[in-house]
C-alpha cells in the first residue's frame, strides 16, 4: 500500500491555507502509528486525546480567521527524556518509572506547542542516552522502518524511526556524541544537531552536562529549519544555554551554496568509513559541485584524540550522575550499558581533567579550520544499519565493537560543539538502506549547514524514501 | 596498567565510592576501564601546556549589592 511520508512544511502550509484540517491530519497520523508501531516500536507512550483537543482548537482558530503558529497542526513526538506534563520522564529506563510525573512540559516541547505543533507521544531510546542502537532491554528494540531486522540507530532511535515510518513528520531528540546524527543516518531522515548551547535543555533528563545537545528530526529540510527556528531562544534558567538571540534560518535557506567554501573531510573520516559511507559523501559532494568547487581531503584537527576525550568525559560525567542509583539499583539498569556507566564512575580524575583541558585547545583548532571553510562534509556513520544484536563490525579490514563504533565519526564533531545537519543519502550496495552525511559548519552557523542541506534536497540526492510498512 | 592491575583498581575505586561489585561485574567493568585507559593514553601523549585550562570553568553568579 502507498503511504507517502508527510512533509512538515507542506502539512503546515495546507492547514494554514485551509486546504486540510488539523484534525484530519492528526487522525491519519494516529492511524499510521496504529498500523505500524507494533512492528517498529518507536513509541513508548501516546497522548492522542490531548492531541485531538489541540487539533480541534487549531481548526476552530482557523475557522475564526485567527492567526495560527508556523507549525499549526503538525503532529510531533519526543524522545522520552523530554518532560511531558503528567508523565514520569523515563529516559529509556526502568529506574525512572517510579519518578514523580513531570509538572510541566520541557521548554522545547512548550515552544513547539506554542507554534501550533501537536504532541502525539513519547519515543523509545537507549537507556539514559548511553548507546547508539536503541536496543533497549526494558522496552524492546526500535526497529529500522526500512528493514525491521536492523537497528534504527540511537540513542534517539524512536525519533528517527517515527519520521522514517511516516508516523509523524517531526520529532525531537538529543545528541551527546551522535544520538541525532546516527539514527538520522541509519533511518534515512533529516536531523539537526545545533551548536552546543544553542537550544535550552531545561526540562530534559541529562546525560553529560558538558556535551548534551537537543535538536529536531524532520521529513523535509525546510520543515526542519522551520522547527529549529521555533525552538530557538535564550533561556537564562538553563546554565548550558549560551544563545543570546534568535537567528532565523528559514529566510536564508534559498540563498543556495553559491559563494560557500565547501570541503570533504579526509584522513580519519575516510579511514573509518566503509565503501557505502564513502559513496554517500561522494554523492553529496558531486551534487554540491554543480554549484561550487568542492575540495577533498580536508584535514580535521586531532579527531582520534577528540573522540577519546569525548568518550572519557561522557563516561565520567554519565557515571558520576548515576552513581547514587547504581549503589542500590544496578540490577534495574540496562545490561548493555550498566558496566560502562560503572566504569565511568570509577575513572581517575586526571583522565577527565586532561580531556577537558584538551577540549579548549581543540576548540581553538577547530575554529581556526573554519576560517578557511564554510561547510565540511563527512559520513554520519561508518556503516548502514546493522542487524539487531550485532556485536562486531568490520571497517576496512579492522574489527570494531559495533555499538560504540557507530559514533566514531560523530563524536569528534560534537565535542567541538559545531552545528551539523544530517542529510539522508541512498548509496548502492546497501540492500536499500540509507547512510547519512554530516554537513558541518562553524559554531553558531546553523544557517550555512542548512543552506547546504537545502541544496542537496533541491538536487534530489538527499531525501526520504517510503518504506514497505 | 595491565588487566590484573585494572581489576585491582576497579575493586579499590568501587570501595572508595561505596559501590559494591560482585566478582563477575568487577571483571566486566575492568574490561571497559582497560579500553578507556588506552584512550586516556592517547590524550597523555597530546602536548598540553601548563596554561591550557579546562574547557569548562567555574563562573561566580552575579552578586548585586549596593557599593
Amino acid at each position: 500500500m502507498h503511504h507517502p511520508i508527510p512533509s512538515i512544511s507542506a502539512t503546515a502550509q495546507a492547514i494554514a491555507c485551509g486546504e486540510r484540517r488539523a484534525a484530519d491530519v492528526l487522525e491519519i497520523c494516529i492511524a499510521r502509528i496504529a498500523a505500524t508501531d507494533a512492528r517498529v516500536n518507536a513509541f513508548t507512550s501516546t497522548c492522542f486525546e490531548a492531541a485531538r483537543e489541540q487539533a480541534q482548537q487549531i481548526d476552530a482558530k482557523r475557522a475564526r480567521n485567527e492567526p495560527l503558529g508556523p507549525l499549526a497542526g503538525v503532529p510531533f513526538a519526543v524522545k522520552n527524556l523530554f518532560d511531558v506534563a503528567g508523565e514520569p520522564t523515563l529516559a529509556g529506563s526502568k529506574v525512572n518509572q517510579s519518578h514523580a510525573p513531570a509538572v510541566a512540559d520541557a521548554v522545547l516541547v512548550q515552544r513547539l506547542k506554542a507554534a501550533g505543533a501537536v504532541l502525539v507521544g513519547s519515543l523509545n531510546m537507549d537507556e539514559y542516552a548511553y548507546g547508539f542502537t536503541t536496543e533497549n532491554t526494558h522496552y524492546g528494540p526500535t526497529r529500522n522502518p526500512h528493514r525491521l531486522d536492523c537497528v534504527a540507530g540511537g540513542s534517539s532511535g524512536g525519533s528517527g524511526a517515527a519520521v522514517a515510518a511516516g508516523q509523524v513528520p517531526l520529532t525531537l531528540g538529543s545528541d551527546t556524541n551522535g544520538s541525532i546524527r546516527v539514527p538520522s543516518s541509519l533511518c534515512g531522515v533529516w536531523g539537526l544537531k545545533p551548536t552546543f548551547g544553542r537550544l535550552t535543555r531545561r526540562g530534559s533528563f541529562p546525560f553529560v552536562h558538558s556535551i548534551d545537545h537537543l535538536g529536531p528530526f524532520g521529513s523535509d529540510l525546510p520543515g526542519l529549519a522551520l522547527a529549529y527556528d521555533v525552538l530557538q531562544g535564550p533561556d537564562p534558567l538553563d546554565p548550558g544555554c549560551h544563545a543570546t538571540r534568535v537567528e532565523p534560518t528559514t529566510p536564508v535557506l534559498d540563498l543556495g551554496v553559491q559563494g560557500l567554501r565547501i570541503g570533504v573531510l579526509g584522513g580519519y573520516f575516510v579511514d573509518h568509513a566503509t565503501p557505502a559511507a564513502r559513496q554517500a559523501v561522494t554523492m553529496a559532494a558531486d551534487a554540491l559541485r554543480a554549484h561550487v568547487p568542492v575540495q577533498t581531503d580536508v584535514a580535521w584537527p586531532d579527531p582520534a584524540q577528540a573522540r577519546a576525550a569525548a568518550f572519557i568525559v561522557t563516561a565520567s560525567e554519565g557515571g558520576s550522575l548515576h552513581l547514587p542509583a547504581l549503589r542500590s539499583q544496578a540490577a534495574d539498569y540496562e545490561p548493555l550499558s550498566v558496566d560502562r556507566l560503572i566504569s565511568g564512575a570509577l575513572q581517575p580524575a586526571t583522565w577527565y581533567t586532561r580531556a577537558q583541558r584538551f577540549r579548549r585547545v581543540y576548540r581553538d583548532k577547530v575554529n581556526a579550520l573554519f576560517r578557511d571553510w564554510d561547510v565540511l562534509i563527512a559520513p554520519a556513520t561508518p556503516v548502514p544499519a546493522t542487524a539487531i544484536g550485532t556485536e562486531w563490525i568490520d571497517i576496512n579490514g579492522t574489527r570494531f565493537p559495533c555499538r560504540p563504533s557507530m559514533g566514531l565519526l560523530t563524536q569528534p564533531i560534537s565535542f567541538a560543539g559545531c552545528p551539523v545537519v544530517a542529510a539522508p543519502l541512498w548509496p548502492t550496495g546497501t540492500d536499500g538502506l540509507p547512510v547519512g552525511v554530516q554537513l558541518i559548519a562553524a559554531p553558531w552557523r546553523e544557517d550555512l549547514a542548512l543552506r547546504a542541506g537545502q541544496a542537496l534536497a533541491l538536487s534530489g540526492v538527499a531525501h526520504l524514501k517510503e518504506t514497505t510498512l | 596498567m595491565n588487566e590484573a592491575q585494572t581489576l585491582d583498581y576497579v575493586k579499590a575505586a568501587a570501595a572508595a565510592v561505596n559501590l559494591r561489585l560482585d566478582e563477575a561485574r568487577a571483571a566486566r567493568v575492568a574490561v571497559h576501564l582497560h579500553r578507556t585507559a588506552a584512550m586516556a593514553a592517547l590524550l597523555d601523549d597530546f602536548p598540553l601546556a601548563v596554561h591550557d585550562e579546562p574547557a569548562e570553568l567555574y563562573r561566580p553568579a552575579p552578586f548585586d549589592t549596593p557599593r
